[in-house]
């Protein structure tokens, strides 16, 4: 049969052409496709397997070209001779081809548990950013909590009124706030140094012991009343309350105590309870002298007519008539003390009373050895609404006792100044012996004297109180630190501009 | 790169490599011969080694055809074409194993060149059916250039898609 070559020259021709071109394309697009995911095993085969072809049509195209060239020139025996070679290389590629197939499923496989695992390990790096993330946001937020919290404690303990003190295991102090400092009066290097402890600061060392046994029963103590005594010897009224704390996070064991000063709480109680007592005397004694003053004034007049008339009973009159007005006398000192008698208020200088008051005495001869030392205010404003024969008697009791108290040897100082609470202080201080605890609490009493029978009536203080609480004002007493005793009267101060009638 | 990734990278890599030790251990196995011996070939071996890296290939595009589909991959454009190339493939194959069968095994056909425009096609039983399926059979580009087109639009799609979803991620 013959029959035209011509098509199967186009197409063995056209079609080894486009074989190779396309196998290029081919491999180009695989190794596109590589390069987008190199980690991808079915990549890497599809590479494989575009080489395998790209070989596989070279080789073949190559040995189709040249066998129709040969043929076409004639060359049909060169061609038989090479035909060999061309048909083994093209068995060998497309058995390569064939055997690189084979292997898809194994590198598909493969390529599906490289996935599976990276999918895993992305989920588990996910998870874990999530959790470091969660972790780290947890830790900034506990740390500013903490942060916040510290620092209110640190402010709390700063900020405190009341001493916060630290005590470690060993009974040292461990921490102390400013409030602390300022109670004890030691700096805290000083105190942290010399290791000092709470025990250090009891009036009394018994103090401690007690404090020590509620502690080690209780493991707390509770609103515990005792004295402080500070660096300057001075003693502090406190309250104390405390608890172990066995700590946290490898802390040792401490005692927390906050430490309350209740000084001028207490002092004002007593002065409050001071008060109370001495008007209810001032109420008895108003009574009483009520009582005894109309038969004391029947008597003296009966027994003064008596004596106008010759009876034999003269000197026995006259001795009824002296104790008499001694009784009048002690009587109208009751009255002054309760406030009941009158008073007729003008404006009263009160630095020209005192002057006046030191230089009456001055001259005495009891005054003889005791310098008495005046430091009063040059202001002229020192003006107050009272009586001033009664304010000069004040004073006059105040320093004739203060000269009984350095034992007509000594010193007596008298200030008068003003204070930020616009009052007027007189101020009489002795360097004697001072005033012993105990009696603090009686000295403003009726009829209370320290001095031997019938060297005094107990009256003068009491008196003294009397008129100045009436004049709006008050009197107290404390022993100074040095020496001696130091009697403080305030006065509500008088605007010296005002008006005489706005005044009573 | 990952370690794990090349670990499977390389045993990829190394598969060939077994596969031809193993078949070369077997085929020293399974020989007949001395150590010694140096065997005689005969001249039909070519072809007959030559048919059977046709059926090999022929028989791993088939292969590859069934792995698509049993992976169901063949919902995938890309592994789709890959697919229909294999499938070129295959015809391709039986249409040259058909056509080395006839001609240079049983020699049942075979083509003079009258000139440079005609040839002719010699059935050894004078049919002309069987001039006409050779004749047919000889153009077989138009099996091999498609089955490599295939191959190409697949990896294209391939290519395509992978670049889509490198997209996606970026976004």
């Amino acid at each position: 049969m013959i029959i035209s070559f011509f098509p199967i020259l186009v197409v063995d021709v056209i079609g080894s052409v486009l074989m190779v071109v396309i196998a290029l394309f081919c491999l180009y697009k695989a190794r596109i496709l590589r390069a987008i995911d190199p980690d991808n095993a079915v990549f890497l085969y599809m590479l494989w397997i575009a080489t395998g072809f790209t070989v596989f049509s070279v080789s073949r195209s190559f040995g189709h070209i040249l066998r129709q060239f040969l043929i076409l020139t004639s060359n049909s025996e060169t061609w038989s001779s090479i035909s060999s070679f061309s048909g083994s290389v093209n068995t060998v590629s497309f058995m390569l081809v064939g055997l690189i197939t084979l292997f898809f499923n194994q590198s598909w496989n493969i390529n599906e548990k490289i996935l599976s695992g990276r999918k895993r390990l992305e989920d588990t790096h996910i998870k874990l950013v999530d959790l470091n993330q969660t972790l780290e946001h947890k830790v900034i937020e506990r740390t500013e909590r903490m942060t916040s919290s510290e620092h209110k404690s640190r402010r709390i303990f700063e900020q405190s009124l009341d001493t916060i003190v630290v005590i470690d295991e060993t009974f040292n102090i461990a921490e102390i706030n400013p409030a602390g400092v300022a109670l004890t009066g030691y700096k805290k290097e000083e105190m942290l140094q010399k290791k000092m402890g709470l025990k250090d600061f009891l009036s009394q060392s018994s103090e401690w012991d007690r404090i020590r046994s509620i502690l080690e029963t209780h493991e707390y103590i509770l609103n515990d009343e005792t004295d402080f005594l500070r660096a300057d010897n001075s003693q502090v009224r406190v309250l104390i309350t405390g608890g172990v704390d066995y700590g946290a996070f490898g802390c040792g064991k401490t005692f927390h105590f906050i430490i309350k000063n209740i000084n001028d709480k207490k002092q004002m109680e007593q002065q409050i309870a001071q008060a109370d007592k001495l008007a209810a005397l001032g109420e008895l004694s108003a009574g009483v002298a009520h009582e005894i003053n109309n038969p004391l004034g029947i008597i003296l007049g009966f027994t003064q007519l008596m004596l106008k008339e010759e009876s034999g009973f003269e000197e026995d009159l006259k001795t009824i008539e002296k104790h008499v007005k001694n009784c009048k006398t002690v009587v109208s000192d009751l009255l002054s003390f309760s406030r009941k008698g009158s008073l007729v208020k003008s404006r009263v200088d009160v630095t020209k009373v005192v002057y006046d008051v030191i230089k009456f005495l001055a001259n005495h001869t009891d005054f003889r050895n005791v310098e008495i030392r005046m430091a009063l205010s040059e202001e002229e404003s020192l003006i107050i609404l009272g009586n001033e024969q009664e304010l000069a008697q004040v004073v006059i009791n105040l320093i004739i006792n203060a000269r009984h108290a350095v034992d007509k040897k000594g010193i007596i100082e008298v200030l008068t100044e003003k204070n930020d609470k616009q009052q007027i202080l007189i101020l009489v201080k002795d360097n004697g012996t001072g005033i012993r605890k105990k009696y603090f609490s009686r000295i403003f009493d009726p009829f209370f004297t320290t001095k031997p029978a019938g060297q005094g009536t107990g009256l003068g203080l009491s008196v003294g109180y009397g008129i100045i609480r009436r004049h709006g004002g008050d009197i107290t007493v404390r022993n100074r630190k040095e020496k001696g005793a130091a009697f403080i009267i305030s006065l509500p101060i008088v605007s010296p501009d005002a008006p005489e009638d706005d005044l009573v | 790169m990952n370690p794990n990734y090349q670990h499977s990278i390389y045993q990829i890599l190394q598969l060939p490599l077994k596969f031809v030790s193993a078949m070369a251990v077997a085929i020293v196995l399974i020989s007949p011969q001395t150590a010694q011996a140096i065997q005689l070939h005969a001249s039909s071996e070519g072809i007959i080694t030559h048919q059977m890296g046709h059926l090999f290939f022929l028989l791993s595009m088939v292969a590859l055809i069934f792995t698509i589909s049993g992976k169901n991959l063949n919902k995938q454009k890309g592994w789709r074409l890959i697919q229909y190339s294999a499938f070129f493939f295959t015809l391709w194959n039986l249409d040259t194993i058909t056509a080395h069968f006839i001609d240079n095994q049983i020699h049942a056909v075979h083509i003079e060149n009258i000139s440079l425009t005609q040839i002719r096609v010699v059935a050894q039983n004078g049919s002309s059916i069987l001039s006409w399926f050779y004749y047919v059979l000889k153009l077989d580009h138009l099996l091999c250039v498609p089955a490599m087109f295939f191959l190409y639009r697949g990896l294209s799609s391939l290519v395509k898609e992978q670049k889509q979803i490198a997209i996606k991620e970026d976004v």
